[in-house]
């Protein structure tokens, strides 16, 4: 290593208070360009030791490409990056790790079918002693860390469990004892709390103050303003590539910083709650599902009960037209499956669902989308989308067969037009705002606010009768959240019914005319809106196992 | 990790780290084409140094493959071939797009084979009638054959890949049995049917005595698929489903009656291929004749090295059919056994693979 001035050389040799002068990382001047998009535009970012940092801005507005070049996973066309005030240059992520740096994606990069243990440990493996061991992986001693690093940081993890069985929530926990046990000085968080529930944001949040108070240097990158008020110590926004706003926490205010974000005061929509509901469109009785064994699994946060639950048991409800209903719930009580069970990817064991009235058990998903069903999944990567394939193409699946795309009827029946699919896929990318070079790009190369607003004009321009979404909102900004509500409300106010799957109390309070609260799969609580608050449900949501204790991060306005 | 001691750039006007050429030449390996280039370029140098561990020039033994594929008295030949190995490619390919591996080309080859051989040696009808009969009927039975994998799949959770490389072995033997016993021709020497009737060979194009009316037909097949692939409602749920099965699945495609449509094709393709073999000189089923020259293993090579796109496949087509032509020349004229062709295509076929497992490993660490 080599450093560029006396200055640095003398606090390079220090550590303790004195180092502190010199920031843990500096970006400075960094540019990058996507073809004709510009991603980041001469963005300096200063981190300074022992703070959490925020970074803001709105969709597309370079955030994740900022970190992806901090972390070594792009290389910035022009600037400098400096770590405890020396410029380095990195040839890939190893490059940063070896520098003490640590990075949780926007998408988990975990390996489902390997236990927690072996995904904190994977690519720096213990290894057993002796010259013949070395080549073998220490799965005790892989273990040992894993709980070693979970009690000093407050990170409730089961070694053995396989990853695939876990929780949005518990993967985030693995992901970010994988950066730890690199001995990572300096954390980059890109939205790690757009999956999480309440609980675990405010103990995320918790491990993340205690490593700052450490000596850890940690960025946060998210959407909510209440998380960065809870947690951070200074806030850099970036607008289109550039950086419109700089804030030490404490003299910032959710107006201003939402004015750096889109430049514009958001106002906030809320359901008018009136009209009254009409034909019942879903309804669902006495619906049990399976245990679907990957994914149904909520982690270490057991369902009570143990092995063998169903994931879903005896669930009743239904969902009028002209009416949302709202479902909460920590992630991993059933709610993913009753949606699976209603889309008919995951077969019921037993009980009814009707949509508009008609009997659906036996239906193909085709058939039950056919009657006036669209869903937007939870998993926007997995099951939402196909990120190889095009914008265009992605908006169409389920759009193919019907006209103007594809013909129902007469010759060209079956056959689709190529003309009509790229037409109607820049009609909805210019309705919904969707920042991409166009049409024909990888969906895989849109920012994850993007990719899910063209998740939502696919199932939103079925203009279905019935349309669920399941956390609708995940990764979009607070103008795109805006917008989508707006447009979720529309849905209401022509009629149509819908059922909402949130881990968002303040958005089901904002949508639903009424709230129902998953626990173990069952539905434990029913709340109209006006007797909806925070507190209840979040106390229903918690069960009766769980002590309704918890401090309520929902609160700061947002 | 490097560290530099340039002084700190303040603008984004000022210079890009990083040498111009070395990220050129990074961006240029992560290019879609690259990996499939570099499968045939590695399995070329490993059969060169196989040549050379032999005691003889590489160079040699290359030009002959070359100049015995395409010397002009071989074209009417190696178009012939290239027709089968395209054949054999759609029966790849066609599965492939939706991300599974038809293994049992083999089995699909001789059943259509022996349903072409069976109709007409044995229909006594004129040429317009019966030929294109015994076309079709070596498709819906070769057709039918594959077709049995999906509901394996879909059903017992048996994966296709399996069931057909399990399937085809079975078929390959209830073939010969047959050729040697019931439908053998007395008193040959060879397991071989009976020569056919002058109204049932394969219309001929011209003069040449290879290629004929089948080679157009597979060609039609090839464009049909390149049709159905880019411009279908099924294409489209092809491609959609080999991108991401579960996208499929919630989007409300019949992912099980796809891959029954898919098998069905595979098979019926690969059954015309065995039929224009058979209509073809030496008219007749001989035992083993289907399988032997490798058109299977070199049509799934040239589908995996298109990526089952069909616009390439005649292309990619081409390569495997100047090395198994020119196998041959290159035997006689350079010394190098024929066998070095089927490892030249099997270096490819690991390569391929193993790009596909490593690709699905990736998106596997992306869900979230
Ligand atoms: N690999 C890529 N190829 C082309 N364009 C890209 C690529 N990665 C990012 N971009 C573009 O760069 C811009 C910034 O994207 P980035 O992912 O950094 O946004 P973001 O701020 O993280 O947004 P979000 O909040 O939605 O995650 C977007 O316009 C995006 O389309
Ligand atoms: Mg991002």
């Amino acid at each position: 290593m080599t450093s560029t001035s006396g200055n640095d050389a003398d606090a390079a040799g220090l550590d303790g208070p004195a180092a502190s002068a010199v920031p843990a990382v500096e970006l400075i001047g960094i540019g990058k360009r996507f073809g004709a998009v510009v991603a980041n535009a001469d963005v300096d970012l200063v981190l300074r030791r022992g703070t959490v940092h925020a970074v803001m801005g709105e969709n597309g507005a370079g955030k994740s490409t900022l970190m992806s070049m901090l972390f070594g996973l792009l290389e910035p066309d022009s600037g400098e990056i400096r770590i405890d005030g020396r410029p380095v240059r990195f040839a890939g992520p190893l490059d940063a790790i070896a520098a003490g740096l640590g990075m949780v994606h926007q998408h988990f990069r975990l390996f489902d079918t390997m236990t927690v243990a072996e995904n904190v440990v994977y690519g720096a493996e213990p290894r057993r002693p002796g010259f013949f061991g070395r080549g073998v992986v220490d799965r005790a001693a892989a273990a040992a860390r894993v709980r070693e690093l979970s009690e000093r940081y407050g990170l409730e993890s089961d070694p053995d469990a396989v990853v695939g069985s876990l929780s949005a929530g518990a993967r985030q926990r693995v992901e970010i004892l994988k950066a730890l046990h690199r001995d990572a000085r300096i954390l980059i968080l890109d939205e790690p709390t757009a999956v999480l529930t309440p609980n675990e944001v405010t103990s995320l949040f918790a491990v993340i103050r205690r490593a700052a108070e450490g000596g850890a240097t940690v960025v946060l990158v998210t959407h909510k303003i209440h998380e960065v008020l809870s947690v951070s110590d200074e806030v850099t926004v970036l607008r289109d590539g550039r950086v419109t706003g700089r804030f030490a926490t404490a003299e910032a205010t959710a107006a201003s910083l939402v004015h750096a974000m889109t430049g514009r005061a958001i106002d906030e929509v809320r359901n008018p709650r009136t009209g009254t509901p009409g034909a019942t469109v879903l309804e669902v009785s006495g619906l049990t599902v399976g245990d679907s064994g990957a994914g149904s699994g909520s982690g270490s946060r057991t369902s009570p009960g143990g092995g063998g639950v169903a994931a879903v048991s005896d669930v009743s409800f239904e969902v009028r037209a002209g009416e949302i209903v709202g479902i909460a719930g920590v992630s991993g009580n059933g709610q993913h499956e009753l949606v699976a069970a209603v889309l008919g990817t995951l077969p019921a064991r037993s009980g009814r669902v009707r949509i508009l009235g008609d009997d659906v058990a036996g239906r193909s998903v085709r058939d039950r989308r056919a009657l006036g069903l669209a869903v937007i999944p939870e998993d926007r990567r997995g099951e939402g989308s196909a990120v190889t394939m095009s914008v265009a193409e992605n908006v169409t699946l389920g759009h193919h067969r019907t006209p103007p795309i594809g013909s129902a009827s007469g010759v060209g029946r079956g056959w689709m037009s190529i003309r009509a699919e790229r037409a109607r896929a820049r009609e909805l990318i210019r309705d919904y705002d969707v920042r991409t070079s166009g049409e024909l790009q990888p969906i895989g190369a849109l920012s994850g606010g993007n990719a899910q607003k063209v998740v939502i004009a696919r199932e939103l321009s079925h203009r279905a009768p019935l349309v669920i979404a399941e956390q609708p909102t995940q990764g979009v900004d607070v103008g795109a959240i805006e917008s989508i509500h707006g447009r979720l409300l529309e849905h209401r106010a022509d009629g149509g019914a819908l059922l909402l799957v949130s881990h968002e109390i303040s958005e089901l309070l904002a949508l639903a005319d009424r709230i129902l609260v998953m626990y173990a799969g069952r539905i434990v609580a029913e709340f109209p809106a006006d007797e909806a608050t925070t507190a209840r449900i979040g106390a229903a949501m918690a069960g009766a196992a769980e002590a309704a204790s918890e401090p309520d991060p929902e609160d700061p306005e947002s | 990790m490097t560290s530099t001691t340039t002084p700190p750039a303040t603008g984004p006007e000022a210079p890009a780290p990083g040498r111009p050429g070395a990220r050129l030449v990074r961006a240029a390996l992560r290019h879609p084409a690259v990996v499939p280039v570099g499968a045939v370029v590695l399995a070329l140098l490993i059969g060169a140094v196989i040549i050379l561990a032999a005691g003889l020039d590489p160079v040699t033994a290359y030009a002959a493959v070359i100049s015995g594929a395409l010397e002009p008295g071989s074209l009417d030949y190696t178009f012939s071939v290239w027709g089968f190995i395209i054949g054999m490619a759609l029966a790849a390919a066609i599965p492939l797009r939706m991300g599974e591996f038809n293994l049992g080309g083999n089995g699909q080859l001789v059943l259509g084979g022996l349903t072409a051989a069976v109709i007409a040696g044995n229909l006594p009808l004129p040429g317009p009638i019966v030929i294109p009969l015994a076309v079709l009927g070596a498709a819906v039975v070769s057709g039918a054959f594959g077709a049995i994998s999906a509901p394996l799949a879909t059903r017992f959770g048996i994966p296709i890949i399996i069931s057909t490389l399990l399937l085809s072995p079975i078929a390959v033997a209830v073939v010969s049995y047959l050729v040697r016993f019931p439908l053998g021709e007395a008193g040959a020497a060879v397991a071989q049917t009976p020569r056919l009737p002058q109204d049932a060979r394969m219309w001929a194009l011209g003069d040449l005595s290879y290629s004929n009316v089948g080679l157009l037909i597979i060609l039609a097949l090839l464009v049909v698929f390149w049709l159905v692939d880019s411009r279908s409602a099924v294409g489209f749920e092809l491609r959609v489903v080999g991108a991401n099965r579960r996208f499929g699945a919630y989007g409300g495609v019949r992912v099980g009656r796809l891959a029954l449509g898919a098998m069905a094709a595979a098979g019926a393709a690969a059954g015309v291929v065995g039929a224009v073999m058979v209509m073809s000189s030496p008219f007749r089923l001989i035992d083993g004749a289907l399988i032997s020259p490798g058109y299977t293993f070199a049509g799934l090579a040239a589908a995996l090295l298109a990526g089952g796109r069909p616009a390439l496949i005649p292309v990619t087509a081409i390569l495997f059919t100047v090395l198994q032509v020119g196998g041959a020349a290159m035997e006689r004229s350079a010394d190098v056994p024929r066998q070095l062709s089927d490892v030249l295509q099997g270096v490819v076929i690991v390569v391929l693979a193993l790009r596909t497992v490593l690709d699905q490993r990736r998106t596997e660490r992306s869900s979230a």
